[in-house]
């Protein structure tokens, strides 16, 4: 092998050395000549320049195949988590399938899949544990990063923790985790609750919170709903951008196929967005919304599929309460479609058509999506749509709302706790969900931000961020710079020095996801259960640990209860995935198949979907009702009921006339970096460009700022301005600026640095008054050419 | 001989790119920059063009991947001064990258801007793939893995799959389809003999109605698309 690696370099050295074949063409003046030029200078042209050490360097470069594997395992750049299998031919990996053993997406991918790769051989990793010796922290100031060794860096992290807890103040300790595997958010959430902690912080509230909220208001299920999409024949997508961003997607473009083209029936899609998604671009109708308007939509659908008698009788006496309540909110004159047609732009005709093809296309499905519910009344706007699927009859049936079967995995024994912990977790979260303010929230991520400001309701000591970015992730984000900051000890955990890690005191070099043991499944999307494991598909690189390991390490240097409950739950990781997966399949037969499918989903469970006090889907929410009593809040009016309030936008509409819409394209990484050449080169494929995002504009709108498209532009808000490239583009809706995210990355990476913009920078920070959920679309912009 | 053609179905692509991204994996093909972005020059095999008509809100986007057309009357290989493009029996266009001179005079040629010039010295440690078969290597008349710079490139239907098929008595079409084929998760690309009527690509011609790219140019691509 050595000899191989001396050959190359000698060959390339002649490379340089010799006479080119372009500048041969040129002497001898003839390009008939040139043929036979090709083949004297072949050698010259076959070597390759050898590059400075790049990851992978360490791999043999022998001529032909040595070993060649074919690992099942699972991919993490977004939370789909779909089964892949990874081919590795010398100790390299090389390239990543769809596992056809997978019956959520069918055993396909989306192309976020093959970045798997440069996920794993990202130049810019870190390789070993960095303590931070600048005592300032901020963005952009150097941390001064010091190398040290594994030991060292584990236990200065068990030290401090320890000695946080010893002195009574678990409950000071916080834990944020971004897109993590499901395994290693059991093993983080069990190390939190022996540690004593109620802190656990997902980056959930940037997500779907009001969706899940919305479900929950009528029918008790705080969840993401699963649409059954395979046997649906209309579907109606509330800011839902189904074939880009919209989890499961593996599974929704592969149903898109078949919906589309392989039934005699192909299904109708319309697609209510402001912007002209390639969900919606790939539909049969595409309807621009003012934006923030779809709840008085979703009630005007209502409306008329109640006057003129197409909704579901048999449904809706058998299985749903407070229906005359509804019915008589919709049948008010504000919800007209004649009212409605003038909150939201879409005319009278076409709300009267949507409404009885809704209706009468058996089995229909109203599909909400963060578009239309990432709104200050956001939760009662994804009720109002959710309940639409109600009136038609669409829950629980084939081709409707479904509700997904989570996996049986093997029960873990419960956490020992001492007195100590006891005390920690009675402390309230420092994100203020279930509280007066955000009452039916499970997770507000956004808060913590500011209770970490604060020092409210007691000041945190230590941060732990697990894969988490949530600078750039989260509205306002100048707030967790800040909040960062004034954390006495912050640890951070990933595999790359993403901008949270700039905060960092120390950091310990997790490995990706292609390197590690775990247990992953979808969000809900399918019905039926499955299961798909992750193997290391190579040796974790630079002697990196995984999230699980390192949590097993650091739980057992604490010894005591908190090392108790980490025993007979496997060792380390792959114990621990073995552990629980026990109850799914033989471990072998598992790492064979690298999926495990639950049985076959079952309809018409009308007798325990419903967790609500009457049993039934609730049209009047009596769980809402419960909470809003003791947090001694009003119930009257529409209070309990779904309807539409005009969004409250930040900023004057004089001002800022222009509503930003940041959406997220399909190439946008989800696990905090962009750093993919592959997903940079194709990251906007509606515009045909890469490597950057705009400031898109609707032509009107741009002739009416005198904007071209090309130009500079100034992106500003009440809370701040960003320098953009303005986009003249014709799919949206004059009242709105539209503009990517994944962009914007400033921390690390030769492929994401200094390229694009971060809308989260001048977005304000608001919430849904229900879920707690981040509000992304409520903030008005002034653009003007820079 | 089975003659190779692809079929697009435009009612099912959903834009997602995993067929341009997955022709990069399989062909080692190597990433651009921003830089090359700029200037037009990042090599792709296979990419998604938008194509937009009209105007809001009635406007109109496509979507269309593209591969290589396979035309059976080549302009490129027309006018190939090296004969270093030419047409394989069964009908794949191929680029010897061994004879091919750098004079681009194919890319000028090729109605659909789907060849490449290849700028860049190869970076081997990232894209060396001893796994891509002995025929790419410099024994054959394809210098991969490692790469050469100055000269043109371009979508094989990934060839080596087609080969090693027929090898193993597998079956092309269906058991193996090129890189592109197999990532797409719609599954809107067909692949198989445009020859054999039995074939799922014949039957989907028979059945549906295509087109094919700039048809005006009388190119006869093996590459239909179906109306979405």
């Amino acid at each position: 092998m050595e000899i191989n690696r001396a050959d190359s370099k000698d060959k390339a050295k002649h490379g340089r050395a010799g006479v080119s074949r372009r500048t041969f063409i040129k002497l001898s003046g003839l390009a008939g000549a040139a043929v036979t030029a090709s083949y004297a200078f072949r050698k010259y042209a076959l070597a390759a320049t050898p590059t400075s050490e790049s990851p992978g360097s360490e791999f043999p470069q022998v001529e032909g195949v040595v070993s060649e594997q074919l690992i099942p395992t699972s991919c993490l750049n977004c939370a789909t988590r779909c089964a892949t299998r990874v081919r590795v031919t010398n100790g390299r990996a090389v390239k990543i399938t769809g596992n056809p053993l997978s019956q959520v997406s069918e055993g396909e991918n989306c192309a976020r899949a093959h970045v798997g790769l440069q996920v794993l051989y990202d130049p810019g990793r870190f390789t070993l544990p960095l303590k931070r010796t600048n005592p300032v922290k901020g963005r952009d100031i150097d941390p001064g990063w010091t190398a040290i060794p594994w030991e060292q860096a584990l236990d200065e992290v068990s030290e401090r923790l320890k000695t946080l807890r010893d002195s009574g103040q678990p409950h000071r300790l916080v834990v944020f985790h971004g897109l993590n595997t499901t395994s290693g958010e059991d093993v983080i959430q069990r190390f939190a609750t022996a540690y004593g902690t109620p802190n656990v912080i997902s980056d959930a509230g940037f997500d779907n919170e009001a969706d899940k909220s919305g479900q929950w208001l009528a029918d008790g299920n705080y969840t993401q709903s699963a649409y059954d999409l395979p046997r649906t024949n209309y579907i109606l997508a509330f800011g839902a951008s189904i074939l880009e961003s919209y989890k499961p997607l593996a599974r929704s473009l592969r149903m898109w196929g078949k919906i589309r083209r392989e039934r005699p029936n192909r299904a109708k899609v319309v697609v209510i967005d402001p912007r002209y998604s390639v969900t919606a671009l790939r539909s049969d109708q595409w309807l621009p919304i003012n934006p923030g308007t779809e709840g008085a939509l979703a009630m005007a659908i209502a409306s008329v599929i109640i006057s003129e008698n197409l909704y579901d009788i048999g449904y809706i006496e058998n299985w749903t309460y407070g229906f005359d309540e509804y019915k008589a909110l919709a049948l008010d004159i504000k919800y007209s479609p004649e009212s409605v047609a003038a909150v939201t732009g879409i005319p009278t005709d076409t709300i009267r058509q949507l409404a009885r093809e809704f209706a009468q296309t058996k089995p229909a499905i109203a599909w909400r999506g963060r578009g239309a519910t990432s709104w200050p009344n956001g939760s009662y706007t994804s009720y109002a749509i959710f309940c639409l699927n109600a009136l038609v009859g669409s829950i629980d049936v084939p081709g409707g709302v479904i509700y997904q079967e989570n996996p049986p995995y093997r029960s873990m024994p419960d956490v020992t706790e001492d007195d100590i912990a006891r005390a920690g977790k009675a402390q309230p979260i420092i994100d203020l969900r279930k509280t007066a303010r955000f009452p039916a929230a499970e997770v507000v991520s956004n808060q913590a931000a500011d209770s970490i400001l604060e020092g409210k309701p007691y000041p945190i000591e230590i941060a732990i961020g697990i894969n988490s970015n949530f600078n750039m992730l989260a509205p306002g984000a100048d707030r967790w710079d800040r909040a960062l900051a004034t954390v006495p000890y912050y640890v951070h955990i990933a595999p790359f020095p993403g901008e949270m890690a700039e905060f960092a005191d120390i950091i310990l070099p997790a490995c990706t996801f292609m390197e590690e043991w775990g247990y992953d499944h979808s969000p809900p999307g399918s019905g039926f259960a499955e299961v798909r494991i992750k193997q290391p598909v190579v040796a974790p690189l630079y002697g990196t640990k995984s999230v699980a390991n390192i949590t097993f390490e650091l739980a057992r240097r604490q010894e005591g209860t908190i090392a108790q409950s980490f025993t007979g739950i496997g060792n380390d990781a792959e114990g621990f995935v073995q552990y629980r997966t026990s109850s799914l399949a033989p471990w072998e037969e598992f790492r064979k198949q690298g999926v495990w499918v639950g049985p076959a989903y079952e309809y018409y469970k009308y007798g325990r979907i419903f967790l609500t006090p009457t049993k039934k889907f609730e049209f009047r929410s009596g769980n809402l009702q419960t909470l809003l009593l003791r947090a001694g809040q009003s119930t009257g009016g529409v209070a309990t009921l779904p309807h539409y309030e005009e969004p409250e936008f930040l900023g004057d509409p004089v001002n800022y006339p222009l509503a930003l819409l940041p959406y997220q394209p399909l190439m946008s990484v989800e696990n905090g970096s962009q750093n993919y050449p592959w997903a940079q080169e194709m990251f906007l494929v509606m515009h045909g460009q890469g490597w950057n995002n705009f400031a898109e504009l609707n032509r009107h709108t741009a002739r009416d700022l005198g904007i071209r498209d090309g130009d500079a532009v100034w992106v500003e808000s009440p809370y701040g301005k960003i320098r953009a490239k303005a986009r003249v583009f014709e799919g949206l809706h004059p009242g709105v600026v539209a503009i990517a995210t994944g962009q914007g990355h400033y921390a690390y990476g030769q492929w994401q640095t200094g390229i694009g913009i971060n809308p989260n920078e001048i977005i304000g920070t608001d919430y849904d008054s229900l879920s707690g959920q981040a509000v992304f679309f409520n903030t008005r912009v002034r653009v003007y050419r820079a | 001989m089975a003659k190779w053609g692809m079929v697009i179905d435009l009612g099912k692509c959903t834009g997602c790119q995993s067929c341009s991204v997955a022709c990069k994996a399989e062909n080692d093909v190597p990433h651009g920059s921003p830089e090359e972005h700029q200037q037009q020059r990042a090599p792709f095999w296979h990419k998604v063009f938008a194509v937009s008509q009209g105007e809001y809100p009635t406007q109109k986007i496509n979507l269309i991947p593209m591969p290589c057309m396979h035309c059976e009357d080549a302009p490129c290989i027309v006018v190939c001064p090296a004969k270093a493009t030419y047409h394989r029996e069964d009908g794949i266009v191929i680029q010897n990258f061994r004879r091919c001179i750098g004079c681009r005079y194919c890319i000028v040629a090729c109605p659909y801007g789907v060849r490449n010039f290849n700028f860049k010295d190869q970076v081997s440690q990232e894209y060396h793939r001893p796994d891509l078969p002995l025929e790419r290597t410099d024994k054959g008349i394809w210098p991969f893995p490692q790469r050469v710079r100055g000269v043109v490139e371009k979508c094989t239907f990934c060839f080596h799959r087609i080969d090693q098929a027929i090898r193993e008595g597998k079956k092309v079409g269906s058991d193996v389809v090129p890189a592109c084929a197999e990532a797409c998760p719609a599954r809107a690309i067909s692949f198989g003999d445009i020859e054999d009527p039995n074939s799922e690509v014949s039957r989907l011609l028979a059945t549906r109605g295509s087109f094919r790219l700039r048809e005006e140019m009388k190119t006869e691509p093996k590459v239909f698309y179906l109306y979405g």
